[in-house]
């Protein structure tokens, strides 16, 4: 009778390989801003110190480097003040570790959601980067203090231009992030023991950036494959703009760029492919 | 002809049961360099792989201002298609086109966070049914008064008792505002007073908001009561469609044919644990009359069979329960306490005629052990329809009245006294 009327939606089996419908998200953004509100309510109740925590992490484990690296192995710190030069590798690492952790499960934390209403399930990844990038930007208020007070005794901090690409470098890392996240989180959901596997790789992980060593102390032979990392540019930059500025590694930067493209591409085609279907192999 | 809102053409869905969970990256990798990825989409072998068709070629319309039930036993394939219907799991072929914003209710208060307050819980909640802020912002007031827990709208849901928690949870469902409303019935919970609530506001929002809805129960008096059209599932397919009433009738038929009695021992197929082995559970009129129907006045015995086993001695005692179908507890009767050996035991209760008012009940029995541990509960193992009895002269239209007797209720006139 009215085979040809104009449906607003469809259900079928079939899915499109690209199926990010922008329209829809902005519909549920208020879910999104909740998600993320919750997240920051949740994580502070029924915490003693609350909202301190933000700023102690990244001080717990700069301190723990700082005796590890710097005073028992003594790896040089490009001539900064090895507190200094710890603080900055820590926040962007953790921050970049937080959000692939909090993002590669979100299949298997939030199926009882899952099975009980439909959103696009692309807010529930998106949201805890949020939170996470909501924490980052506190961490990053402590790091201006801190160099702020090192800079008053005398020590070599010099803000530079560069640090107008922080902004870009914290959303690379956010995107390489993403991207990493909703990879594992769709091969996780099936799975399960690459759960395991992610969480030693992203120990590793955090050794094959400069986080706890300045990238000049690696090899000329192995500079290439060190700097495909996307998170090495970030960090060198992120250091940079502080002290000492290095000319900005120009190429390696473009190459960064293109692979958390191709990285989160590859996350967004891979998730929204499989969003629903995976709810079947839970 | 109303509009139409919802065309479901040809939906199937399968699932593989028995190697859910177990399928390795290995056996994938095979399949995959196979070039057979699709190919094993479709079960082979049913029977050994134990996949299962949960939806057959299910073909249905819904129009603007229907609401439909959807009515069938556990494993009928009701969840499932609500499920796809909600975007919630894909059908394996097929296809539901549809106009107008779709909200399900398959659980209240989904994805309450026990750490946030009752007010935050009814933003979160409310988002991620759907609404916007700004909805909720203009519904806060009639949610808070509908959910009557306004005096602890700042105090972490973790602390609220299980009543409190579902009162809110169901308010902000009950003021959802879409086009096209899927409810599962197990949204109805709470106690029975806030059972009725729910169901009256589910009815004004059909009759009064002439909301379209698909409601899925296994209740007749619900769907009854609700529905204007249903739909009969079993086993995956549609056997019944049409106006509620006549489709219920045929519905009740079908349920009673089978429940009469159940021989497990036959079908090799025993429900139970490794405690109780149920073999066999059958309803005896003494008498049935021509139509070959319980009336009022028949009596019933109910037998069962099962296999005991226990570890160490204990006693144990049975319990039968007998509902209405709408899920009222009528009575319950309970066994002595038996110190039995291992094996077979049989049991046997008698409700007597005269004691039941028309319509639709089930028996369930319970397995009690030392009067304390439940072993097992056969759910709704037997069910049945009394239905009226009506001699010349007496009166019409139904019975008031849960039970009932024919205790002697007599009239007297003394001549004397006229």
């Amino acid at each position: 009778m009215e085979k040809n009327a104009d449906w607003q939606w469809e259900i079928s089996a079939h899915r499109a390989w690209f199926r990010l419908n922008l329209r829809e998200l902005f519909h549920y953004k208020d879910l999104l801003l909740r998600f993320v509100r919750r997240d920051i309510i949740a994580s502070y109740q029924q915490t003693i110190l609350g909202p301190i925590w933000v700023f102690l992490q990244p001080l717990f484990s700069t301190f723990v480097f700082f005796i590890i690296f710097s005073r028992v192995a003594k790896i040089p710190t490009d001539g900064i003040p090895p507190f200094l030069f710890y603080l900055p590798g820590t926040i962007i690492w953790s921050y970049f570790a937080d959000c692939v952790n909090s993002t590669m499960n979100t299949f298997l934390i939030n199926a009882y959601i899952f099975n009980k209403v439909y959103f696009p399930r692309i807010i529930v990844p998106l949201s805890s980067i949020l939170f996470h990038s909501f924490r980052i930007s506190i961490q990053l208020l402590l790091f201006l203090v801190v160099c702020s007070v090192y800079a008053l005794k005398g020590s070599p901090v010099h803000l530079n231009w560069q640090i107008l690409l922080v902004p870009v470098m914290i959303l690379v890392t956010a995107c390489f992030a993403l991207g990493c996240g909703l990879i594992i989180s769709v091969l996780t959901a099936k799975y399960r023991d690459l759960d395991n596997i992610t969480q030693f790789m992203l120990r590793l992980f955090m050794f094959a950036a400069p986080v706890v060593y300045p990238a000049s102390l690696i090899p000329v032979k192995y500079k290439f494959l060190f700097w495909l990392n996307p998170l090495t540019p970030v960090i060198e930059i992120f250091r940079s703009s502080f002290f000492k500025p290095h000319p900005l590694p120009i190429p390696y930067l473009l190459l960064s760029l293109l692979t958390t493209f191709i990285v989160l591409m590859t996350g967004i085609i891979l998730f929204s492919k499989r969003e629903i279907q995976i709810m079947d192999v839970i | 002809m109303a509009k139409k809102l919802i065309e479901a053409e040809n939906i199937s869905k399968y699932y593989r049961l028995g190697v859910l969970g177990s399928r390795s990256l290995k056996e994938d990798l095979k399949n995959w360099w196979a070039g057979n990825l699709k190919k094993s989409l479709e079960p082979t072998d049913p029977e050994s792989r134990r996949d299962i068709w949960a939806l057959r070629d299910i073909n249905f319309d819904v129009h603007q201002g229907e609401v439909l039930g959807l009515i069938g036993k556990n494993g009928a394939g009701k969840s499932t298609l609500l499920k796809i219907i909600s975007r919630i799991t894909l059908p394996t072929t097929g296809r539901i086109s549809g106009n107008g914003r779709i909200a399900s209710l398959l659980e209240v208060g989904t994805g309450f966070h026990g750490e946030l307050t009752g007010r935050e819980n009814i933003y979160l909640n409310g988002n991620i049914m759907g609404m916007k802020k700004k909805e909720i912002d203009l519904k806060f007031d009639e949610i808070i008064e509908f959910s009557g827990v306004s005096r602890f709208l700042d105090t972490p849901v973790k602390r609220y008792s299980s009543g409190m928690y579902v009162r809110l949870a169901f308010a902000v469902a009950a003021h959802l505002d879409p086009e096209i409303l899927v409810i599962d019935e197990v949204l109805a919970v709470g106690d029975a007073e806030f059972q009725q609530k729910c169901m009256a506001k589910i009815k004004s929002i059909s009759k009064e908001e002439g909301k379209t809805i698909l409601f899925v129960s296994h209740n007749i008096q619900t769907i009854r009561n609700i529905c204007n059209r249903a739909l009969v599932l079993e086993k995956g397919k549609i056997i019944a469609s049409g106006e509620s009433e006549s489709v219920l009738a045929s519905y009740v038929k079908l349920s009673r044919d089978q429940f009469l009695g159940n021989d497990y021992a036959q079908q090799n197929n025993f429900p139970g644990n490794n405690n109780i082995r149920i073999k066999r559970v059958e309803l005896i009129p003494k008498y049935l009359n021509q139509l070959n129907v319980i009336d009022v006045r028949t009596e019933l015995s109910i037998r069962f069979e099962f296999i005991y086993q226990v570890e160490e001695a204990g006693e144990l005692m049975v319990i039968l329960q007998v509902f209405r179908s709408t899920g009222e507890l009528i009575f319950e009767l309970a066994s002595p306490n038996y110190s039995f050996i291992n094996g077979i035991v049989n049991g046997e209760s008698i409700i007597p005629g005269n004691f039941l008012n028309d319509g639709l009940y089930y028996i369930s029995l319970a397995y009690i052990r030392n009067s304390s541990t439940r072993l097992f509960y056969h759910e709704s193992c037997l069910s049945f329809d009394v239905e009226d009895y009506k001699d010349s002269g007496g009166m019409y239209g139904k019975w008031a009245g849960i039970i009932r007797p024919s205790f002697p209720l007599k009239l007297d006139q003394d001549p004397d006294r006229i």
